[in-house]
């Protein structure tokens, strides 16, 4: 085998290129090349208002911008000391909950399908196979129509704002979205036995896994930071203190660590920390996955995912149910402009996302500060290809690509927000 | 035999695509209608060499993204600019309020020199001719349809030219200026049927100014109802570049 590159690896979000030196035979060298160019988010919120930052930064990724939206907004509040009504928290939990749906659909569909059965992308499968490509876009659609619901617009949500929403969906429509989150529950327990009957290499990753854990709830609105193996727990204010980023030469996105190690963030390690925090039907599609906890092995991804929707569809229900029931209003809560420096975190579909700003007295941001999911793997991914790479070397060179194609796709790379 | 279309991203948030991809309902009807050569969101095939409508996403922030306008150009018979990053420059060229060592030094340390190739984010008409122009951060999947048949049928260009303010009104909605609350609206470019204002959020200009807008009559309007009227041009700055702003 030669040196190769694969450039703008497809079906990921963003452009990046997959970089292999070979010596003497043996791959010397991995590594994934981040070439989207530097987008300066961190750099352009500084000097405008605080209630442009969550609209500004929102635009790092058009794939899960409502979390960067919510995120974004956390961290505000954060700041200027602004704490939401319950009713407020349950909305934007099914706002992260429809972008969850249609994330882990699209990755799961659009992105990682087609390399199971041989396909350049998901489109002849709409001909071969139309029942899948119905149910991925049943999940995908309904997962776009609660963001829709509750946020106004699927991409860019318009109504979530500081101290809550500036609409609120009619309880006749919230109604009617219980009945069809329950509707795709099967769809989605039927994603997880499609996945589960797909061969996976057989790798295991080093890397310590991250993903915030609460008592309260499976953890994606709230919670502490928590490490798999190392087991400690950290406020989510401690975030610059436990990660810390690098600049790299072959990316525009910087690496981060955690004590010296590369970490993994997105749905394994989400599982791996909070499987016990899961619904009676995520329990359930848990053991239908097959998977022993923890898994370690980053091809599990795309199971821990599918395990996540089962769980989404009966937990969103839930919190729908209790919106029709306790009152209240989610209608913006006033508060004082001042200065103040906050931090915000919750689970984007990728993994934890962290936005942290400060505010002057006038309310005109001084300091951004954005750790993507994506940024927090990418030295994970590179230490894994430099380990799965050797195992696979004796392959046919197409073959050999597409593995390591694969082993990128698992990350489910969203090279947008890495570099933003 | 159906217009090839080739799909080709520059620097954005990949959003306009992603609501391409979500119109779900009509994405196949529409896939019929044309032959969709390269997606690279959601294939693996590569860029032919080919092609009768390129359809094009974001702002140019590279000599590479120059370089592969000037080829699309020579090959499609139609460019079609969707989202605001491609239409005005949009959000990326926000970076372009500072220069770009003072951002590379922000974000990257003092010690990052500007990237090789990389130049001020700029508008796709500023380097080729564009066809036709669907604003928007992101697009309406719906006047996208209706921009992309009227593209396939050969027909020209159909941006509003008017403000976004008179939509409001149709639509009803109380007025944020009146209650002394910054809304674009009055200088927006039309067309988004009051989204926003309709769900109860002031208009943040993401379709860029209008071109029958009048920004000296806007600033009065802002200090008639108690709204700084510098506020205008720095809130416009999101969308808009700063020669534009204080017109």
């Amino acid at each position: 085998m030669a040196d190769l590159t694969v450039e703008h690896v497809a079906r990921i979000e963003g452009h990046g290129n997959i970089s292999v030196s070979v010596e003497n035979g043996v791959v010397s060298s991995i590594r994934m090349d981040v070439v989207e160019p530097a987008r300066f988010f961190e750099s352009m919120v500084v000097g405008r208002r605080f209630d442009e930052a969550p609209l500004i930064t929102s635009r790092i990724c058009g794939i899960c911008s409502p979390n960067h939206a919510v995120t974004s907004i956390k961290a505000i509040e954060s700041a200027l000391g602004v704490e939401v009504s319950e009713r407020t928290k349950l909305l934007r939990k099914l706002l992260v909950y429809g972008s969850y749906l249609q994330n882990h659909a699209t990755h799961l569909y659009v992105f990682a399908a087609p390399d199971f059965v041989g396909l350049p992308s998901v489109f002849p499968l709409a001909a071969t196979h139309p029942d899948i490509v119905a149910r991925a876009l049943k999940i995908k659609k309904l997962g776009n129509e609660l963001c829709n619901l509750v946020g106004g617009r699927s991409v860019h949500p318009v109504t979530a704002v500081i101290g809550g929403f500036t609409a609120e969906p009619d309880p006749r429509k919230l109604e009617a979205f219980r009945e069809m989150l329950l509707d795709i529950a099967p769809d989605a327990v039927s994603t997880v036995e499609l996945f589960a009957s797909f061969e996976v290499p057989a790798f295991d990753t080093a890397g310590e896994m991250l993903a915030l854990s609460s008592t309260d709830d499976y953890a994606i609105y709230e919670g502490e930071i928590a490490a798999l193996d190392a087991g400690w727990r950290r406020p989510v204010s401690d975030y610059r203190e436990v990660i810390t980023e690098s600049i790299v030469g072959h990316s525009n996105a910087k690496h981060t660590m955690v004590a010296g190690m590369p970490i993994i963030v997105g749905a394994l390690p989400r599982l791996n920390i909070n499987a016990g925090s899961l619904s009676a039907a995520g329990r359930d599609a848990l053991a239908k996955a097959g998977l022993t906890m923890p898994s370690r092995n980053p091809f599990h991804t795309h199971l821990a995912q599918a395990v996540e929707l089962v769980d989404a569809a009966e937990r969103c229900a839930g919190y729908i149910g209790r919106l029709l029931e306790m009152g209240g209003s989610s209608a913006p809560v006033p508060f004082k402009i001042q200065a103040g420096e906050g931090a915000g975190a919750t689970e984007a579909p990728r993994g934890t996302l962290y936005h942290g700003y400060g505010i002057d007295d006038d309310g005109f941001i001084t300091r951004g500060d954005v750790i993507t999911p994506t940024a927090q793997n990418l030295a994970n991914l590179d230490a894994d290809m430099r380990a799965f790479a050797p195992t696979i070397a004796d392959r046919p060179r197409d073959e050999f690509i597409l593995l390591i194609e694969q082993l990128v796709r698992a990350y489910d790379p969203c090279m947008s927000c890495a570099v933003h | 035999m159906a217009p090839r279309v080739v799909v080709v991203s520059l620097a954005s948030d990949f959003g306009c695509q992603v609501q391409l991809t979500n119109m779900e309902d009509d994405l196949l009807d529409v896939l019929g209608l044309m032959d969709l050569t390269y997606w690279q969101l959601a294939s693996s095939g590569h860029m032919p060499d080919a092609y009768d409508v390129a359809i094009i996403e974001g702002a140019v922030t590279t000599t590479e993204h120059v370089e592969l306008l000037k080829d699309v150009r020579s090959k499609a018979a139609a460019v079609v600019a969707i989202g605001t990053c491609a239409v005005t420059g949009g959000i990326p060229a926000l970076a372009n309020t500072a220069g770009l060592e003072t951002r590379y030094a922000t974000v990257y340390g003092g010690g990052v020199a500007v990237a090789p190739g990389r130049i001020a984010p700029a508008p796709i008409d500023s380097i080729i001719d564009v066809d036709y122009h669907v604003p928007g951060c992101p697009i309406d999947t719906a006047e996208f349809l209706r921009g992309l048949s009227r593209v396939l049928q050969g027909l020209s260009d159909h941006m509003p030219d008017q403000m976004m303010c008179a939509s409001c009104k149709v639509s009803e909605n109380a007025c944020f200026l009146e209650v002394g609350t910054v809304c674009l609206g009055l200088v927006t470019r039309a067309g988004c049927k009051a989204k926003c204002p309709s769900l109860g959020r002031p208009c943040t200009g993401c379709r860029g100014i209008a071109p029958d807008a009048n920004l000296a009559s806007a600033r009065e309007v802002f200090a008639r109802y108690g709204c700084d009227p510098a506020s205008l041009a720095s809130s416009l700055l999101v969308y808009n570049t700063a020669a534009e702003v204080t017109a």
